[in-house]
C-alpha cells in the first residue's frame, strides 16, 4: 500500500517535472529566437577607409563601414547565396528580348536629411556609374557596358535600356558598391561622398576618426519595419592581425567581418568555447600567377606549361590551408560551382594533373625541348603582405626549385606592385589575385580578354575575346555555362596565365552576434540590418 | 731620427703602464673585464656558426617538409619546425651570416665614410669644415629609424637595400665623434711641432691624426654593430628587409611568427632569442672596450 | 653668449632647409605613382584620362622645383596641403594623432629618467663591483631585445593567461585617466624600458667622467666622506651632461614610437609615418619627416644652449 502511493507521488513528480522543463525549454526556446532589440556591435577592421565612396573605392576599408548607411537597388539574399532580391526595388519585369529591365521603387523611402528616395535618384546614381561625367571616374563601368540608357518613367519606376542581351545585369545591379545616393548632392559635386554621408540604409553616420574608429546609429525611419535591431555599430582599425585577434579573445570586439588566420581562429575557439562561433566559407578570390606573355622566355607556350605544371597545386592546398586559407585547386571560376570545369575534366589539363611526379618530369622534358635542359632564373614580384601572398609565393618558389627554376622573390609595396603590374607590365611573373564579389562569370573572366585593364599578363587570344562576349549575352544557363568552360579551356590549353588556389576564410565572432551569416565576399551583407546580439 | 719614432709611437695620453703585446693585452682584458670577455665570446662563437654554417646546419634552411609543418621541438629538429616544415635551427645558423653581414658591413660603412668625413673636416678646416658640417647637419635632423626607412622604401626589400638604409643615418653620427676627437689631437702641441718640422699634410693625417682617433672609431663601431642587427629587425617587421624565403632573424619574427605564437611558440621564440644574445654580445664586449681604451674612463 | 645664441639660431634656417630639400626629393624617387594607388585600389580600372585628371587635381603635373616652392611657401605658413590619401587637410590629421605620441614620448621620457639616473650614479659609483656589472648587463640585455618583439609578447601573455586586451581606441588623459592608463601603460614602459636602458649607460659614462676630475680627487684627499663627496659634488656637476644627454637621445625615442605605434596599433604619428610612405602620400609624409626633424633640432639647439650656457668655455668655440 504506501509503497504504490510512494510510487504514485513519484510519478506526479515527475510528470510535473517533465511538464515544467518542457514548458522552460519552449519559453528558451522563444526567447532565444526573438531578436533582441538594442546593443551596439563592436568589431575591428585591418584597414583604413581612404575615402567613404563605394563608387571610388574598391577595399573593404571602405565597404564595411559605410555598407549599413546605404541602400541599392538589388542585393543577394543574405540567408540564400546567390538569388538576388530587391532592396529599394521592390519587384522588377524583363522583356522578352532582354533588352528592357523595369524596376519599381519601394514607396516611402528616405534618405537620412529626410528627403524622398525616388527613381530620378536612382537614375542619377546609375548615370555616374555607368555614364561618368568627364573628371569622375567610375572604376567597375565596363560591367555595364551593355546598358544604352537608364530612365526615370515615374517617380518608382527605373527602366534600364540595354544595347544587347547581358546575363550578368542582375548580378551587376546587386553590386554592394553601387549605392543609391540622392540626386541633389551628385548634381553639386559627385565626389560630395567622398567625405560624407547622405544615405537611405539602416544605420546613420555617426562619427569617424581617421585611423581610429567609425561610428553608425539605428535610423529610426528607416523604411522596413522594426529595422534594424542594432542601436548602432562601431569599426575599431587595428592593422596588426595579432591584435585584432587578442581583442576578439578579450571581448572588446565581438566580430571580424573578413579573416583571420587558422591559428588565431583555432586558439580563439580553444580559449573560449562555446561563447565564439566560428563560420567557415569559401571566398569568390583566388590567387594565381600572371605571366607576363610579351618577355622571352615566355613568349614560348612550352615555358609557360612548364612552370604551370611544375605547381603541385593539390599538395599545396593541403599545405597552405592552416596557414593562409588558401584551400581548392581551380581554373579561373570557383571550383563546386556551376561555372566551374568539372574536377574530372580540370585534371586533364597541365598544372591539374593528380601525379605531382608526372607533372615534373613533364615539365623538364618541356623546357629541355624549348632550350632550357637546366632550368633558368626568374623574378616572381609580389605584393608584400604576408597573408597569404607571401606564402603562397613561398610555396610556388620551393615547387619550381624541383624543376631547376630558380625564382628570386621581390615583394613590393602595394602601390609599386599595381605600377609594374598592372600599369607597366614590368615584370616577368607577379602574383596576381582575382576576384569579385558574386560568382558571376562576366565579373571572373573579365580579366583574360585582350586590353582588360585586369589582363596584366597581356595576352590577346581573338578566341578567348569571342566566347566572352558570347557567354556575356547568353541567356540560357545552360548554353553559358558551355561557352564559360570552353573559354577556360582555352586559357589553360595555352597556359597564358596560371590560376593558383581559391581562398576560403574563417570568420570567428561572439556567438551573442547573431542573425549574420558570411557569404563567400567580404563585401557583400555587411548591412547589418537583420542582426542582432543576444546580450550586451 | 728619435724624435719620428718617439712620436711616430706616440699614443693621445702618455700611457703609465709598459707597452703590452696583442695576446698579453687580450688577456689582460679578459681578466679585468670579464663581461666584455662573456661579449667577446657570444661575438666569436657567432662568427664561428656563421663561417660553418654548411658543416653545422642539420639541414638546408629552405627545404620545406610538408608533412612537419609546426614539429616542435625534438632529437631531429631541435628548435622545431615552421610553417612550411623548415627546421628552424638551420635557418638560424645561416641567419647568423646575415645577421653578422648587415651588423658589420653597415657599421664598418657607416663608421669608416663617416670617420673619414669627420678627419678630413677636421684637419682641412675653414670652407671644407663649414661644408661638412652643414651636410652632416642636416643628415643627423632624421631619426636614425625614419631615415633609414625612407631610404629602404625606395630600395626595395633586399638585404644589401637594408645595409645601405641602416649605413646612411650612421655616417653623421660617426662624422660628428671623429670630428670632435680629431680637433683635440690637432690641437695637441706635439702635431703642430710635426708640421713645424715640415712634414706633409697626408703624413700628418694618416701617423699622427688616424691612430689617435682609431679608440672612438673602433667604439663607435662595436656600438653600432648591435644597433645596426636591430634596425634591420625592425625594418623587417615593417616589411622593408629582407624579403621570403631568406633565413634572416629579423624577418623570421616579423608577422606570423606572433600569430602563431600560441600553436608553435618556438618559431617567434629562437629568433628572438638570437637576435637578442647577439646584440646583447656587441653591446657587452663594445661596452669594456669602451671602458679600457677611454683613458678617463679607466680606473686610477 | 647673445651672439652664441644668434649664430645657433641662424645656422637652423639652412639646416632646417635642407632637410626640407632632402625630405622632397625622397619621395619623389620613391618610384609608384600615388595618382594610380588612388585611382587603382585593389581592383580598378584606369584610362590615361582620368590619370591625367587625377595628377592635374594633385598638382602633380607641375615641374619639381614649382610644387617644391608651393610646398615650402606652405610650410611657412603652417599650411602642409591636403592629404592625397584622404583629401583633408594635413594639419587636421596631425592634429588628431598627436596627443598620443606627445603622451607617449613624454610619460616614456619620465620613466627612463626615474630608471636611468639612479641606476647610472649607482654603477659608476660602484665601477666594476657586482652592482655595477648587474645594472650594465641588465641596461645591455634591455638594449638587446627588439621592443616590438616585447610589446607583442607582452599582449599575447596578457590575452592568454588573463584574456585581457588593451582597450582598441585612445581616449585622452583628461577624459577618463583609467581607459588611457589601460592604452598606454604597455606602450610606455615598452618605449621607456629601452629609453632608460640607454640613457643608464650613458649616465654611467658620464657620473664615471665626473668623479675623475680633480676637484672631485681633491675632495677626497681632504678626508670626506664618500657619499657626501659624490651627493653634494658629483651629483650637481653631472646632472648637466645627463639632462642634455636625455635630450640627444631624443632621437630614439622618436625611432621607438614608430615601431612601438605600429605594435600596439595605437593611432598615433609615428604609424601615420609608416602608412604614409606606403600609400606614396607625399605631402603627409613631408609634413611628418619635416616636422620631426624639425622638433629634432629644436631639441638639439636647447641642449647646445643649455651646454653653452653653463660652461663658457663653448662659447667662444
Amino acid at each position: 500500500m504506501a509503497a504504490r502511493r510512494r510510487h504514485r507521488a513519484l510519478l506526479t513528480v515527475v510528470a510535473l517535472a517533465v511538464l515544467v522543463g518542457s514548458v522552460m525549454a519552449a519559453v528558451a526556446v522563444d526567447a532565444a529566437e526573438t531578436p533582441r532589440r538594442g546593443g551596439v556591435l563592436l568589431a575591428v577592421i585591418g584597414a583604413d577607409a581612404p575615402s567613404l565612396d563605394p563608387h571610388q573605392e574598391s577595399t573593404f576599408a571602405t565597404m564595411q563601414p559605410v555598407a549599413p548607411l546605404y541602400s541599392t537597388l538589388l542585393q543577394i539574399d543574405p540567408y540564400s547565396y546567390p538569388s538576388i532580391i530587391g532592396d529599394v526595388a521592390s519587384e522588377w519585369t524583363i522583356s522578352p528580348d532582354g533588352l528592357t529591365y523595369t524596376f519599381k521603387i519601394r514607396p516611402g523611402i528616405r534618405f537620412h536629411d529626410g528627403s524622398p528616395l525616388t527613381a530620378a535618384d536612382v537614375k542619377a546614381t546609375y548615370d555616374k556609374i555607368i555614364f561618368p561625367p568627364t573628371g569622375v571616374r567610375s572604376i567597375r563601368q565596363s560591367f555595364y557596358s551593355a546598358v544604352a540608357s537608364v530612365e526615370a518613367r515615374d517617380p518608382s519606376t527605373v527602366v534600364f535600356k540595354l544595347k544587347s542581351p547581358s546575363a550578368s545585369l542582375l548580378s551587376g545591379l546587386a553590386s554592394p558598391w553601387n549605392v543609391i545616393f540622392p540626386k541633389k548632392y551628385l548634381d553639386k559635386d559627385p565626389n560630395y561622398f567622398k567625405n560624407n554621408v547622405v544615405g537611405s540604409g539602416p544605420f546613420k553616420f555617426k562619427s569617424y576618426t581617421r585611423g581610429s574608429t567609425f561610428e553608425g546609429e539605428r535610423n529610426p525611419d528607416y523604411f522596413v519595419k522594426d529595422r534594424p535591431y542594432l542601436d548602432g555599430y562601431k569599426f575599431f582599425v587595428s592593422t596588426e592581425t595579432s591584435v585584432r585577434a587578442a581583442a576578439i579573445r578579450s571581448g572588446r570586439a565581438y566580430i571580424e567581418f573578413r579573416d583571420l588566420p587558422n591559428s588565431e581562429v583555432e586558439a580563439i575557439k580553444k580559449q573560449l568555447g562555446d561563447k565564439v562561433v566560428v563560420q567557415t566559407t569559401p571566398f569568390v578570390i583566388q590567387f594565381g600567377i600572371a605571366i607576363n606573355n610579351t618577355v622571352k622566355p615566355f613568349t614560348d607556350v612550352r615555358v609557360r606549361k612548364a612552370l604551370t605544371l611544375g605547381i603541385d597545386r593539390y599538395t599545396g592546398g593541403k599545405v597552405l590551408y592552416n596557414l593562409t586559407g588558401l584551400k581548392d585547386p581551380g581554373a579561373h571560376t570557383r571550383p563546386g560551382t556551376e561555372w566551374a570545369i568539372p574536377p574530372a575534366e580540370l585534371e586533364k589539363f597541365p598544372g591539374f594533373w593528380r601525379d605531382a611526379e608526372k607533372s615534373r618530369a613533364e615539365a623538364k622534358r618541356l623546357l629541355a625541348e624549348a632550350g632550357y635542359p637546366n632550368g633558368f632564373k626568374v623574378v616572381l614580384k609580389n605584393r608584400n603582405i604576408k597573408l597569404p601572398y607571401q606564402d603562397w609565393a613561398v610555396y610556388v618558389i620551393q615547387e619550381w626549385r624541383k624543376i631547376g627554376i630558380e625564382a628570386e622573390h621581390r615583394p613590393l609595396e602595394t602601390a609599386t606592385w599595381y605600377a609594374d603590374g598592372r600599369d607597366q607590365g614590368n615584370f616577368e611573373l607577379m602574383i596576381f589575385p582575382a576576384g569579385a564579389y558574386i560568382d558571376d562569370p562576366d565579373q571572373l573572366l573579365y580579366q583574360y580578354i585582350t586590353g582588360s585593364p585586369q589582363n596584366w599578363g597581356r595576352f590577346s587570344n581573338p578566341a578567348i575575346d569571342d566566347l566572352y562576349s558570347r557567354q556575356s549575352r547568353a541567356l540560357d544557363p545552360a548554353e553559358r555555362r558551355k561557352l564559360v568552360i570552353e573559354m577556360q579551356k582555352l586559357i589553360l590549353d595555352n597556359a597564358y596565365h596560371m590560376p593558383g588556389l581559391w581562398w576560403s576564410r574563417n570568420v570567428v565572432h561572439w556567438a551573442k552576434v547573431k542573425n549574420w551569416i558570411a557569404p563567400p565576399s567580404h563585401f557583400t551583407n555587411q548591412k547589418l540590418q537583420d542582426v542582432w546580439l543576444s546580450e550586451d | 731620427m728619435a724624435t719620428n719614432v718617439e712620436l711616430s709611437h706616440a699614443a693621445a695620453t702618455p700611457r703609465l703602464a709598459p707597452r703590452l703585446s696583442f695576446a698579453e693585452a687580450i688577456i689582460k682584458f679578459a681578466r679585468t673585464k670579464p663581461i666584455g670577455a662573456a661579449g667577446a665570446l657570444i661575438i666569436v662563437l657567432m662568427m664561428v656558426v656563421a663561417a660553418l654554417a654548411e658543416v653545422l646546419a642539420p639541414f638546408d634552411p629552405y627545404r620545406a617538409d610538408y608533412g612537419l609543418q609546426f614539429a616542435r621541438p625534438s632529437f631531429e629538429h631541435w628548435f622545431g619546425t615552421d610553417e612550411f616544415g623548415r627546421d628552424i635551427m638551420s635557418r638560424i645558423i645561416y641567419g647568423a651570416r646575415i645577421a653578422l653581414f648587415v651588423g658589420f658591413t653597415a657599421s664598418f660603412m657607416g663608421c669608416t665614410i663617416g670617420g673619414l668625413l669627420g678627419v678630413i673636416s677636421a684637419y682641412w678646416g675653414g670652407k671644407v669644415d663649414l661644408f661638412l658640417e652643414r651636410l652632416m647637419d642636416i643628415l643627423l635632423a632624421f631619426p636614425q629609424l625614419i631615415l633609414a626607412l625612407a631610404i629602404a622604401s625606395i630600395l626595395g626589400p633586399a638585404v644589401q637595400n637594408v645595409v645601405i638604409a641602416i649605413s646612411i643615418p650612421i655616417i653623421p653620427r660617426a662624422a660628428r665623434v671623429v670630428r670632435a676627437s680629431a680637433l683635440s689631437v690637432k690641437e695637441n702641441v706635439y702635431v703642430e711641432a710635426v708640421n713645424a718640422l715640415g712634414a706633409s699634410r697626408p703624413r700628418v693625417v694618416l701617423q699622427h691624426i688616424v691612430p689617435n682617433v682609431m679608440a672612438p672609431y673602433i667604439i663607435l663601431l662595436t656600438a653600432q654593430l648591435g644597433a645596426a642587427i636591430l634596425a634591420e629587425a625592425a625594418l623587417s617587421y615593417l616589411g622593408l628587409g629582407a624579403a621570403e624565403p631568406t633565413p634572416s632573424w629579423g624577418l623570421m619574427l616579423s608577422g606570423s611568427a606572433l600569430s602563431y605564437a600560441e600553436k608553435a611558440p618556438w618559431i617567434a621564440l629562437f629568433p628572438g632569442i638570437a637576435i637578442s644574445l647577439g646584440v646583447f654580445g656587441f653591446n657587452l664586449f663594445g661596452d669594456s672596450l669602451r671602458d679600457a681604451l677611454d683613458p678617463k674612463l679607466r680606473k686610477s | 653668449m647673445r651672439t652664441y645664441i644668434a649664430k645657433r639660431l641662424l645656422l637652423i634656417i639652412p639646416t632646417l632647409l635642407g632637410a626640407a630639400t632632402l625630405v622632397f626629393l625622397i619621395m619623389r624617387v620613391i618610384p609608384g605613382d600615388v595618382a594610380l594607388l588612388i585611382l587603382g585600389g585593389d581592383q580598378g580600372q584606369i584610362d590615361q584620362k582620368q590619370l591625367d585628371a587625377m595628377r592635374r587635381q594633385l598638382g602633380l603635373d607641375q615641374p619639381l622645383l614649382v610644387q617644391f616652392g608651393t610646398w615650402l611657401w606652405g610650410v611657412v605658413r603652417f599650411d602642409f596641403g591636403k592629404s592625397l590619401w584622404t583629401g583633408q587637410p594635413v594639419t587636421e590629421e596631425l592634429l588628431i594623432r598627436l596627443p598620443l605620441s606627445l603622451q607617449l614620448a613624454f610619460m616614456a621620457t619620465m620613466v627612463s629618467v626615474m630608471i636611468s639616473i639612479p641606476l647610472g650614479m649607482l654603477a659608476a659609483v660602484r665601477q666594476d663591483s657586482w652592482v655595477d656589472y648587474l645594472i650594465r648587463v641588465i641596461s645591455i640585455g634591455g638594449l638587446a631585445i627588439p621592443g616590438f618583439w616585447v610589446g607583442i609578447l607582452c599582449i599575447l601573455f596578457l590575452v592568454i593567461f588573463f584574456g585581457w586586451g588593451p582597450p582598441l581606441e585612445f581616449t585622452p588623459l583628461w577624459v577618463n585617466p583609467w581607459a588611457n592608463f589601460q592604452i598606454m601603460v604597455w606602450p610606455v614602459l615598452t618605449v621607456g624600458y629601452r629609453y632608460a636602458a640607454v640613457t643608464t649607460r650613458m649616465t654611467r659614462s658620464t657620473v664615471l667622467e665626473v668623479l675623475r676630475e680633480d676637484y672631485i680627487r681633491t675632495a677626497w684627499a681632504k678626508g670626506l666622506q664618500g657619499r657626501a663627496v659624490v651627493i653634494r659634488h658629483a651629483l650637481k656637476n653631472s646632472m648637466l651632461p645627463v639632462i642634455t644627454l636625455i635630450g640627444t637621445e631624443f632621437a630614439f625615442l622618436i625611432g621607438g614610437l614608430v615601431v612601438t605605434e605600429t605594435v600596439f596599433t595605437l593611432n598615433g604619428v609615428g604609424r601615420f609615418v609608416v602608412d604614409a610612405v606606403a600609400h606614396r602620400d607625399y605631402p603627409v609624409v613631408q609634413a611628418l619627416i619635416f616636422l620631426i626633424a624639425f622638433s629634432f633640432v629644436i631639441v638639439n639647439l636647447l641642449v647646445d644652449l643649455t651646454y653653452a650656457w653653463f660652461d663658457p668655455r663653448i662659447r667662444y668655440r
